[in-house]
């Protein structure tokens, strides 16, 4: 009997999100956006690339470097001069060049900088990188030169050195693709850590609106309060699981498809790829292997997602029931939020070392266990029994939050006037 | 159908004692009207009732077991402070409170029907609530309320908001509700509605029953006590009559009066005391005393007793 009520609660609650237009617009439209976005990005990086070819003056005071100011990828443009630096500052602000290149007596013996004149500075950029690898590959060349050394020693020493990264786990090596897998994981976290607090706060918005309109003494003569607050939980958790579904075929389609769409878009530029081409290939020549995730990767992304709703959510809910308006949960939504909050921050940190004692406190500690366990799952082989026990830990954890916001939720739905603050709430937990 | 018996229940909230050991019976087919003054404990009980809270001492029972779930199915329960859900439509909405009750979908789709053309609102089905007027979505609360045919009716304050066709009508359908053999709880401030609906009184004030019993034994326990008068010409007399203590007034208007006769006053002398002021009598009737004066002297006489008490 009880059981039903609240499945009649939850399917009231889904129907009655599912049909409006909100929900047809997001979902239609989440990904449309989110593709936009990227393309916009994509567009940008791809025309600020064009545009890099650089016209640079290079004044060589020691009349030997000069030769040999080479750059592979054709990018830069060195033009000698013997312009004074209040000429060539004018020629860089007025836009002539993109900045000149000064290199001193001292540099060969290693006593003098090179210096490089711009309006952009010197940044971390790839283009300050190039710029100091060809000053130091024709400084190297001259001091080489005087000591004798023939050109093909330089050639040996230059040759490729590289290092290539390969994950070890039970079922075999695998190679190159650690860093896909991080971004797999980080899109995995992130994507639960947005989805727990807008689905989260929905849940909270219901509840504040039931109480608001006074449509809640007639439900609470008719369900209990429990019941009503479990239907909620589950009734949008049912939307934002549809919603999620439709977005993850749309993505698997996406990612099936990947290849022919960039084919579409024009051929990565210098590839010479036959039309016959692979997907695979195609995806090799741009530099991206997609990572071989197993089923049970999305498994656990699914379960952890839907714990970590179910725990916010009915969490949120216990606030919404205390307060009347929006603006007056704030204060009392901070605690309840800063695990959340810890665990994206400590996101970046857990994508480099997923198994330093930092992730893994974080990955079994229920509160924050979602986002870093499965950022986790995603990048290496988790051990088994962290995986249960984390799982474990956040079952508890809910069915303790669900404990503590429903006795808040029985006094609070029919409380009004004074906000409570949250001495009052912990005291509601005490009355029967 | 069976009778509510509420049974030696206390309720308290943190050192608040809301209600304290209040005891009484509601039987079908007869209305009681739950009176009393604003913080009484008047919702506190009706929420016990519902089975919203629980009572911290005594017990609830309807027909043979506890109030409970089971109860709640054949409730129906229309706060004071009430509302619909802003954005459904009134026949979704409708559907959902009978689904919350236990009722299936056909059963309930017949009687939304029935009742929406009994209140001549079939045309507002497919329309969200914030769309209808105060009045309207006052009617289609009381639907939700009798929708799942509720042995136990509980209303509170049922006609606010309502005009006085609509406000008749709906006093027809109570009337109706009762004639069928359930049994309703009415609790409101206006003792005019009270009198004319009610069988049974029960009168709470500081969380204890001051009055209880039938509104008919209630009125001849306080006795003929009231004089009603209809007059022209001036009526000083009544301030004299009031500053000697003989009287105290009900209601008073240009023409007319209600004295509650005190501290042995008889009729003749108030007559007397009249008949040299005014030009004329029209009316003149020693009848029981109104529900609104009922409650006004037992409540202030609750009042000054535990005023005494406390001393």
């Amino acid at each position: 009997m009880s059981r039903n009520k609240i499945f009649v609660v939850a399917k009231n609650e889904f129907l009655k999100r599912v049909k409006t237009r909100w929900f047809v617009f997001t979902t239609l439209l989440g990904p449309i956006v989110m593709v936009g976005f990227f393309t916009v990005v994509g567009i940008v990086t791809a025309t600020s690339l064009e545009t890099n070819e650089k016209v640079i003056s290079l004044r060589d005071e020691t009349s030997r470097l000069e030769s040999e100011f080479v750059d592979p990828s054709g990018k830069i443009t060195f033009k000698a001069t013997d312009s004074s630096d209040d000429e060539l500052k004018k020629l860089v602000l007025s836009g002539d060049i993109s900045g000149y290149l000064v290199l001193p007596n001292g540099l060969i013996e290693g006593t003098e900088s090179a210096r490089y004149y711009s309006t952009e500075g010197g940044g971390i950029s790839n283009f300050s990188g190039d710029l100091r690898s060809i000053v130091r590959d024709a400084v190297r060349l001259v001091r080489l030169e005087d000591q004798a050394v023939s050109r093909e020693v330089f050639e040996i020493i230059n040759a490729n050195v590289s290092l290539d990264s390969i994950q070890l786990s039970d079922a075999g090596e695998e190679q190159g693709s650690t860093a896909a897998y991080a971004i797999v994981g980080g899109i995995m976290g992130f994507l639960i850590y947005i989805t727990m607090l807008v689905y989260g706060s929905v849940v909270m918005q219901g509840v504040i609106e039931e109480k608001t309109s006074r449509v809640v003494e007639i439900i609470i003569s008719s369900v209990k309060p429990f019941q009503l607050l479990m239907g909620k939980v589950l009734g949008i958790g049912a939307m934002g699981l549809v919603q999620m579904s439709f977005w993850a075929i749309l993505i698997a389609a996406g990612t099936t498809f990947s290849g022919a769409i960039i084919g579409l878009i024009g051929p990565p530029t210098g590839s010479n790829l036959p039309d016959t081409a692979t997907q695979a290939e195609i995806l090799d020549s741009i530099g991206f292997t997609i990572p071989d995730l197993g089923p049970e990767v999305f498994i656990w992304f699914v379960l952890f997602f839907l714990m970590g709703y179910l725990l916010y959510a009915t969490l949120f809910a216990g606030i919404g029931s205390a307060v009347e308006q929006q603006q007056d949960a704030q204060s009392l939504m901070l605690p309840v939020m800063m695990p959340i909050i810890v665990s994206i921050m400590f996101l970046q940190a857990v994508l480099e070392a997923p198994n330093s004692t930092l992730s893994v406190a974080l990955s079994l500690f229920p509160f924050t266990a979602p986002i870093p366990m499965v950022v986790r799952i995603a990048m290496i082989d988790v051990p088994f029994w962290q995986i249960a026990l984390s799982f474990s830990l956040l079952v508890g954890a809910f069915l303790g939050a669900v404990w503590v916001s429903s006795r808040i939720y029985r006094i609070g739905i029919l409380s009004y006037g004074k906000k409570p603050s949250l001495k009052e709430l912990i005291r509601w937990l005490r009355y029967a | 159908m069976p009778n509510l018996n509420v049974q030696g229940v206390t309720k308290r909230y943190g050192k608040f004692v809301a209600v304290n050991n209040i005891s009484f019976d509601a039987k079908p087919g007869r209305i009681l009207g739950l009176l009393g003054p604003n913080g009484a404990g008047k919702t506190t009980t009706i929420r016990m009732i519902t089975f919203i809270t629980i009572p911290d001492e005594g017990e609830i029972r309807y027909g043979e077991s506890m109030v409970g779930e089971k109860s709640q199915e054949k409730m129906g329960y229309l706060p004071e402070e009430r509302g619909l859900y802003k954005k459904m439509k009134v026949g979704e909405q409708l559907m959902y409170f009978a689904e919350l009750k236990g009722m299936g979908k056909a059963e309930a789709r017949d009687r939304i029907r029935y009742w929406l053309d009994r209140f001549g609102a079939l045309e507002w089905v497919g329309k969200k609530t914030n769309e209808l007027s105060k009045g309207m979505q006052q009617k289609i609360q009381f639907i939700a309320t009798i929708l799942h045919n509720p042995s136990l009716l509980i209303l509170d304050e049922p006609f606010g908001g309502l005009d006085p066709i609509n406000a008749e009508l709906l006093q027809d359908v109570i009337m109706e509700l009762k004639d069928e053999g359930r049994t309703i709880l009415f609790a409101s401030h206006r003792m005019e509605q009270v009198e004319q609906l009610c069988d049974d009184i029960c009168l709470i004030s500081k969380g204890e029953i001051i009055v209880k019993g039938a509104l008919s034994d209630i009125k001849r326990q306080f006795g003929k006590n009231t004089i009603l008068m209809d007059f022209e010409g001036p009526d000083a007399f009544l301030d004299e009559l009031v500053s000697k203590g003989a009287v105290r007034l009900g209601s008073r208007s240009t023409r007319h009066a209600e004295l509650n006769l005190l501290g042995g006053t008889t009729p003749k002398q108030i007559l007397e005391m009249a008949l040299p002021h005014v030009s004329n009598i029209t009316r003149f009737e020693l009848v029981e005393p109104p529900m609104r004066e009922i409650f006004v002297t037992a409540v202030s006489r609750q009042q000054s007793q535990q005023a005494s008490t406390t001393v």
